[in-house]
């Protein structure tokens, strides 16, 4: 009897042990479907302007049109931020120089916490709106694609437009339109941008000129055909490999939206227009046959060898020379810079395409700064004052010029600073230049499971890799699961 | 006859000894290549074949580490955490096990289940409650709120009761007869004897401690308040991470753990030795 008590004790404890194990991923997976429960009501707001009306607690109507342009009284505010390395000294920085400038003759003090990577602020932010301790929300919270349908249904959003409308000075007409239209929903104006990147390609010229690729690949044939010149092995015999990367939810978005679609030049992965005109309902790749065409191209690329299906560590890689090609976002631009420094010379090329009849771009990624109402209308005057700051001209070339991140207003590129920098190092412009190239079509995906969405991807590319499924398979196996997220997932938030 | 015997053991101690080693090696090993990646430049760390040896101990990664983070300040704020959490732990587990271990009552085998099976609950699930607690009690921003859902821990107390049945009870019994009650008899006699389990449940809750990310991000909203590993976090980006800075700041907070392994050492090692024979 004791005994049979002590086994099923250690088994007790074998089962804690080992859920303690799986503790951090756990939490934020298993947390992601989660703004079911209460924010279910504030849902069908996202219609029209709907944040402050649709909060039960802001009942002192539209508050925006009575909140004073700047705060009288000293204000305090709090700024949950997901910068961190360079960038997080960069905004620490930032605070600081608002808090002793234009923040003390306005009478401002930012209190800047750093809430971990976005999507634990994003973990972090849905806590406190499930449980209602809307107390606890910061006034201005940086947010990335993770949270942003988070943010659209708190009931608790003080959005651009709500500001605007309280501050008519302001005109964002200052701002690059594609960056704010980024964060642009149903026609409101959610966040004001602070730090957008793209997606290009890095690449080892110094390599790809020993080989005699005369210019950098930019589809995935021409990937192959660079891969088969490249030696197999780099000069102290390591594997050499051309590419490396397993596609997710924004890499998806962009190889599909560069193929011009029906009636839009982009197509999209999901349905209202990769879930920005309205709750993204089913795959459209899939019936549109883009996710086969990206995914025969894809599998060619793996087939031929000139791609292995590797997503972390390719940094590492292409700095020691044993990567060619390597595409990533431009915000790590300057890092990548000092890392690389004269081991070999840096390429940057737009972000290559499925093939030649598909259009060049990529989305924009990165975040933006978003206001919370609390029902304060000084605070939302005094975080409407610091969101304008971190996105003026100044900060931004900052902020540019000290990460890769392209500058979000217009004004920065008249700076002779930002200019100087550009010229210095060529590959900054490299970003902007595509942005400009990419078609206004293309959007970046939001869907509610969105975390569920990216490794599901990842899960079914990698199975074409490694289980040598047909891209027909694929495509079938991949459009079944991902539809099947969508629909768990609007079923429950409905 | 004897000489063989004699020469048959010190083969098995040798043996004993050599495997011992390889294994104590295979521990240590992820720490030193941790601490000695610390010293080395993106580049170095990044080759192929890795090397073991920096080539030279430069102190650029920890110049780094302090630069960018205040981590000196989220070491005091883990250590009182850790300290805060780990101490209470151990109080409650201690007094618990003490009433399941020497005292009778009506529905004891119950109760010690019922403890038991809140093992069962995974941490994660008991996030949003725990949370909604704690910002009830007002207690966000605070190093209580921080370390307060490790106060009750149902593993230390299983452990402190199946360690306090092996003390006969009539130790308990010769006490009371002296006068003594039973928070004199803990103190006086139970701590004493079970001195090394104490030391080792509370180094291991310690170190538990001291590695929770989420739970302190969540119930601190200042940044002086946060916990080293926020600022490990704070020296990775989701596109590219410099693993030699990330050993640097993981070898840096490896430090009081470290210490508090030396200092208690003595202790742990008898906890295990005793924990062994018991068993």
């Amino acid at each position: 009897m004791k005994k049979k008590l002590a086994v099923l004790c250690c088994l007790a404890m074998l089962a804690a042990a080992m859920a303690g194990c799986s503790g951090g991923s756990a939490a934020t997976t298993t947390a992601a479907p989660a703004p079911a429960a209460p924010e279910t009501t504030a849902a069908p707001a996202t219609t029209a302007a709907p944040a402050t009306t649709a909060a039960p607690a802001a009942t002192e109507a539209p508050a925006a049109t009575e909140a004073p342009a700047a705060p009288a009284t000293p204000q305090t505010i709090t700024l949950w931020h997901s910068m961190s390395d360079d960038a997080g000294v960069l905004m620490q920085r930032f605070v600081e120089d608002f808090n002793a400038g234009p923040g003390k003759e306005k009478q401002i003090t930012v209190e800047a916490v750093f809430q971990g990577k976005y999507s634990d602020s994003t973990t972090k932010l849905r806590t406190v709106l499930q449980t209602e301790q809307y107390a606890e929300l910061p006034d201005v919270m940086q947010i990335d694609a993770t949270g942003i349908v988070d943010y659209k249904t708190s009931g608790k959003a003080y959005t651009v437009d709500d500001a605007l409308a309280a501050d008519p000075s302001y005109s964002t007409g200052d701002l690059v339109e594609a960056v704010l239209k980024a964060w642009n929903y149903d026609g409101v104006q959610l966040g004001m941008p602070f730090n957008a990147s793209t997606t290009v390609m890095f690449y080892n010229k110094t390599l790809l000129d020993a080989a005699g690729v005369a210019s950098a690949p930019s589809t995935f044939d021409e990937i192959i055909e660079a891969a088969a010149k490249l030696p197999a092995q780099t000069e102290d015999g390591q594997d050499l490999v051309a590419y490396a990367q397993i596609p997710n939810t924004p890499t998806l978005a962009n190889w599909i939206g560069q193929l011009p679609g029906a009636g839009a030049n982009a197509s999209y992965v999901v349905d209202n227009r990769n879930g920005r005109d309205g709750t993204a309902t089913k795959l459209v790749c899939d019936s549109e046959g883009t996710l086969l065409r990206f995914l025969t191209g894809w599998k060619n690329m793996l087939d031929s060898g000139a791609l292995i299906n590797k997503g972390d560590g390719l940094s590492d890689m292409f700095y020691t020379g044993r990567l060619a090609l390597y595409t990533t976002s431009t915000s790590n631009l300057n890092s990548i810079l000092t890392t690389v420094n004269k081991r070999f010379e840096l390429g940057c090329a737009f972000y290559p395409r499925i093939d030649s009849s598909a259009n060049f771009g990529a989305t924009i990624s990165g975040s933006a700064m978003f206001m919370f109402d609390k029902g304060d209308d000084g605070k939302k005057a005094a975080a409407w004052e610091f969101v304008k700051y971190l996105a003026s001209p100044e900060v931004q070339a900052r902020f540019s010029t000290g990460t890769g991140y392209f500058p979000v207003n217009k004004g920065t590129y008249e700076i002779a600073a930002y200019k100087d920098h550009v010229a210095k190092y060529p590959q900054f412009a490299v970003g902007v230049e595509q942005l400009n190239a990419t078609s206004p079509d293309m959007m970046g995906v939001t869907v509610g499971p969105s975390t569920d969405f990216y490794y599901a991807i990842q899960e079914y590319v990698t199975a074409m890799a490694d289980e040598d499924w047909t891209p027909e398979e694929t495509a079938d196996e991949m459009s079944a699961a991902l539809n099947g997220l969508l629909d768990q997932y609007n079923k429950a938030n409905q | 006859m004897r000489g063989s015997r004699k020469r048959r053991a010190a083969a098995f101690d040798a043996l004993a000894t050599a495997v011992a080693i390889c294994i104590g090696l295979a521990v240590v090993f992820p720490i030193v290549y941790c601490v000695l990646g610390a010293f080395k430049t993106r580049p170095e760390f990044a080759s192929i074949p890795p090397t073991i040896w920096p080539e030279s101990f430069h102190l650029d990664n920890f110049r780094e580490v302090l630069a960018k983070t205040p981590m000196l300040r989220y070491m005091l704020n883990s250590l009182i955490t850790s300290t805060i959490g780990s101490g209470a732990r151990i109080l409650f587990a201690l007094l618990a096990a003490y009433a399941f271990a020497f005292y009778e009552f009506k529905g004891k085998n119950f109760f010690f289940f019922l403890v038991l099976a809140t093992t069962m609950l995974p941490a994660d699930t008991l996030i949003v409650t725990n949370y909604l607690t704690v910002s009830r009690l007002h207690l966000m921003d605070n190093y209580l709120g921080m370390s307060i859902i490790y106060f009750v821990g149902a593993t230390q107390m299983f452990m402190l009761r199946q360690h306090f049945r092996t003390i006969p009870q009539d130790f308990r019994d010769a006490a009371t007869l002296d006068g003594c009650g039973d928070l004199g008899f803990i103190t006086r006699v139970l701590l004493p004897i079970s001195r090394p389990v104490v030391m080792t449940l509370f180094v291991q809750s310690f170190v538990t401690l001291w590695n929770v990310y989420l739970w302190t991000l969540l119930v601190t909203n200042k940044d002086s308040l946060r916990t080293v590993q926020v600022g490990i976090t704070m020296l990775t980006t989701v596109e590219d991470t410099n693993y030699s800075l990330v050993m640097a700041g993981v070898a840096l907070l490896l430090i009081p753990s470290f210490i508090l392994f030396i200092i208690l050492q003595r202790n742990i090692v008898k906890g295990m030795l005793s924990g062994g024979l018991v068993g």
